[in-house]
């Protein structure tokens, strides 16, 4: 009986150190991210933009390795600010988790290209035809499934061709004409394939998704941590809206810091910076719409028609 | 079946066997002969390591001999099969998977001795009956004690219906008590079914309790040093005075030397 | 059974259960208290869930379809196994080679070779299962080998001296004297396979939006369905605890326990 219950106690004990941790107010858990989309980033971290407007800031930059793990880090207080793609941020918010977005980061040029020169608009792919796309309810999952709704009538009439890949491996199986027939998907991959011979685009995702321009990926920063350094939190709300200006209006001046992490040329660099679609901004556009569609779809169970209510 | 049973002759001719041991010829066996007539039971005594075994593995086909032949009924032996069953010292001579009843019926089924389950199952029960180990018949071997294997295993081989039954030191794993018991036992079914059988032991008691023929085999290599025949009536009481002269006789015989 | 021997029983399955109760209990109200609900939800949420996504959602769709590759990879497994093993048995070089074969090929997770056989064979249930089979192939065939080394010499010669031979011998003799060091290469296959192909699932995902449990789990992951994840996860343990407790040992209770043949 003693025995039972001392375990019984550990149990409880080690249960309950999942909700303490106390922190040190000025210290900030920011996740660090790759790809051009996430360069105000790289610059709040090697410009120490923060330190600007927050002296004493206590910066630490997590390497996760994927956009679920950041969510689930912020979810559990872990990651205090953390960067992702739109509808994400969508299924977290529509849950109740404790964070919502400080700044959008970019609009970017998505889209579905293929390898298949039959294939003009959607109503060529044939059934056996594979398109891969990150995973399911990722952004360009969403915008296919938007597309495929304008076109076909049915936002599932391609969810049997649908296949999950990562970014890399889809784009080298295109290109290289392995396997899949069709990819979905975000720069600088979209740009890899534009570039590459026999391929070409069948949705542009504004034109023919979307029907409009749309935030591609926000930052987003939890309650937890507003609460505790609401300065702190403002300081890094401010780092981050500098650092998104500076890639928008001048990203020639700091090509030296972001093109060797994204490891391209300082050429390649800015030609893709002046792609026509890529966009540095810090006011979200397209939200309601993508909330609506993921609501119709099944994807969330909350809605709101007020922009606010996803923003600090 | 029952109390027919087959009669056989053995002969064995010059035999002799060696091996290869660390770049050594060992020669174990040297031109041994036995005759053996049907109904005789052998025993054939010999220190540890004087190549009993070898003897004995080399008549059931185990081995083969360098030189020399065997013959029964006049014909040189094929090989290994159930004609010269083979009683082991080793417990681990059941099928552990069968029961004890399944040991006796499965090598009946397959020596085909009858297609009639119900002849075969017949058969079976006589053979546990004889050997007492009937209310054991749904038992594992792993249930068993030593000597209740061993009784298996002799019933198994009886039921076979071999020409020879060779036994290499079956009871030398078993305390005194249940030795006497079994050796009793053996000698019982021995006269009843009057089986050719060639018994090895280093137990001179044991050799003379069973053996109506017995040999001494002389240490390595072995050779036939001394043969008689047992001519004490039975119950073979060891305290008296033929036992104890024949005891004497044979003990003469063994060599005990260590090499 | 004696009294004693019961008693012992009773009082080992009362301790088992007790602890499972303790367990659902805690599960309940802790989440609760350390207000981390959202990460742990509460056990009866979590039942819920289960039930739900049972019998209203797609979860059984998707048990099914990881029971159906498993057990395809499983029979292709245990057939090539079998075959190999016999070679091993019959020829010293070939014995040799798969010797070096396995001192690869054994450490190697499953999952570890997903990305290099995706490569090869492509993607989709080829590649899940070919993972699968990889797991258990060589635990079978080690174990295997090591029963057929460990056959008493004394079961092979009665096995002559009554009569059998070549293909008969193999089967009614060394067969079932090999079947305890057999049937523990199949517990252990079994436990990696199944590890495996979880977890190959969650990566590889699936298509055509079919797929496993592994991939079940990966999407609620992605929809922060945490109970859902939850309702993945036990499905996974029972499903694991079943074959366990009503294959396996069942098997080995028939078998090996009951012949006294523990390896």
């Amino acid at each position: 009986m003693k025995k039972l219950l001392t375990s019984l106690l550990m149990v409880i004990l080690v249960l309950s150190l999942f909700s303490c941790s106390s922190k040190d107010p000025d210290k900030v858990v920011i996740a660090q991210q790759f790809g051009l989309g996430y360069a105000p980033l790289t610059l709040v971290k090697e410009l120490n933009l923060i330190e600007k407007y927050y002296p004493n800031a206590k910066i630490e930059w997590a390497q996760l390795g994927s956009g679920g793990s950041i969510r689930e880090a912020m979810a559990a207080g872990q990651v205090d600010v953390g960067s992702m793609g739109v509808p994400p941020f969508l299924i977290a918010w529509a849950k109740g988790y404790d964070y919502k977005i400080m700044t959008a980061l970019c609009e970017m040029p998505l889209g579905l290209q293929t390898n298949r020169p039959e294939v003009k608009s959607l109503k060529d792919i044939s059934p056996q035809m594979k398109i891969a796309t990150p995973s399911p309810g990722s952004i360009q999952h969403i915008l296919l499934s938007m597309a495929s709704e304008k076109e076909l009538g049915d936002a599932t009439a391609l969810d049997r061709n649908v296949i999950a890949m990562a970014h890399p491996d889809a784009a080298n199986a295109l290109i290289n004409k392995i396997e899949i027939a069709a990819h979905f998907t975000s720069p600088p991959y979209i740009f890899m394939e534009l570039e590459s011979e026999g391929i070409h685009q069948v949705v542009d995702a504004e034109k023919d998704a979307f029907g409009e321009a749309f935030t591609f990926l926000v930052t987003a920063g939890t309650g937890k941590f507003k609460t505790r350094n609401p300065e702190l939190f403002e300081a890094v709300n401010t780092a981050l809206r500098e650092a998104i200006a500076i890639m928008e209006n001048d990203p020639g001046s700091v090509s030296d810091i972001v093109a060797p992490t994204l490891n391209l040329d300082r050429e390649t660099y800015l030609r893709y910076c002046n792609w026509p679609g890529v966009k540095f901004e810090t006011e979200p556009r397209g939200m309601l719409k993508f909330l609506d569609f993921m609501n119709r779809a099944g994807y969330v169970s909350k809605t709101t028609s007020e922009q606010r209510d996803l923003m600090w | 079946m029952g109390d027919e049973c087959i009669m056989s002759s053995l002969q064995v001719n010059n035999i002799s066997k060696s091996y290869q041991l660390d770049n050594k010829e060992l020669n174990v066996l040297n031109d041994i002969s036995i005759s053996l007539d049907s109904g005789d039971f052998l025993t054939i005594l010999g220190p540890s390591g004087c190549g009993k075994s070898t003897l004995i593995r080399c008549i059931c086909g185990m081995e083969t001999p360098d030189s020399g032949e065997i013959l029964i009924d006049g014909k040189p032996i094929d090989g290994i099969g159930p004609e010269r069953l083979m009683v082991f010292q080793d417990f681990n001579q059941l099928f552990p998977w069968k029961t004890v009843e399944e040991n006796i019926v499965f090598p009946l089924k397959l020596n085909n001795v009858s297609n009639n389950k119900v002849e075969l199952n017949e058969i079976a029960e006589e053979f546990m009956d004889i050997v007492n180990l009937k209310q054991f018949r749904n038992a594992y071997p792993n249930q068993l004690s030593g000597g209740m294997r061993q009784r298996v295993a002799i019933a198994r081989s009886l039921a076979l219906n071999p020409k020879v039954l060779l036994m290499d030191e079956p009871f030398g794993a078993l305390d005194a008590q249940t030795r006497a018991i079994l050796q009793k036992e053996l000698y019982q079914l021995w006269e009843k079914f009057k089986t050719t059988i060639i018994f090895i032991t280093h137990n001179v008691q044991e050799a003379i309790i069973l053996g109506s023929k017995i040999i001494v085999l002389g240490l390595m290599p072995a050779t036939v040093k001394f043969e008689t025949t047992n001519t004490i009536p039975y119950p073979r009481m060891p305290e008296t005075k033929e036992f104890m002269s024949l005891w004497k006789e044979l003990y003469g015989h063994l060599e005990t030397k260590r090499f | 059974m004696t009294d004693k021997v019961n008693g012992e029983k009773n009082k080992s399955r009362l301790t088992k259960i007790s602890f499972l109760l303790a367990l659902f209990l805690i599960w309940e109200f802790v989440p609760v208290w350390t207000n981390s609900a959202k990460i742990i939800p509460p056990f009866h949420k979590v039942m819920v869930a289960f039930w739900t996504n049972l019998w209203h959602g797609d979860l059984l769709q998707h048990v099914a379809y990881s029971l159906q590759l498993i057990f395809t990879g499983i029979l292709i497994g245990m057939i090539l196994a079998f075959v190999l093993t016999a070679l091993c048995i019959v020829s010293k070089r070939f014995n040799d080679i798969m010797d070096v074969v396995i001192s690869i090929m054994h450490p190697l997770p499953g999952i570890a070779l997903l990305p290099v056989v995706m490569l090869i064979v492509g993607l989709g249930a080829k590649s899940i299962i070919i993972i699968i089979v990889h797991s258990i192939l060589w635990p079978l065939i080690v174990n295997a080998l090591a029963g057929f080394n460990s056959i008493p010499k004394i079961q092979i010669e009665l096995g002559k001296n009554l009569g059998m031979k070549g293909v008969k011998l193999i089967w009614l003799v060394m067969i079932p004297n090999a079947f305890p060091y057999i049937l523990s290469g199949i517990k252990i296959s079994w436990a990696r396979s199944w590890r495996a192909l979880v977890s190959a699932e969650m990566v590889f995902g699936a298509s055509g939006m079919v797929g496993g449990l592994g991939w079940y789990i990966y999407k609620t992951r992605f929809f922060m369905d945490v109970s859902g994840m939850f309702a993945g996860l036990i499905s996974v343990i029972i499903i694991g605890m079943l074959v366990d407790e009503f294959v396996l040992k069942s098997i080995e209770k028939n078998t090996v326990k009951k012949w006294g043949m523990s390896v």
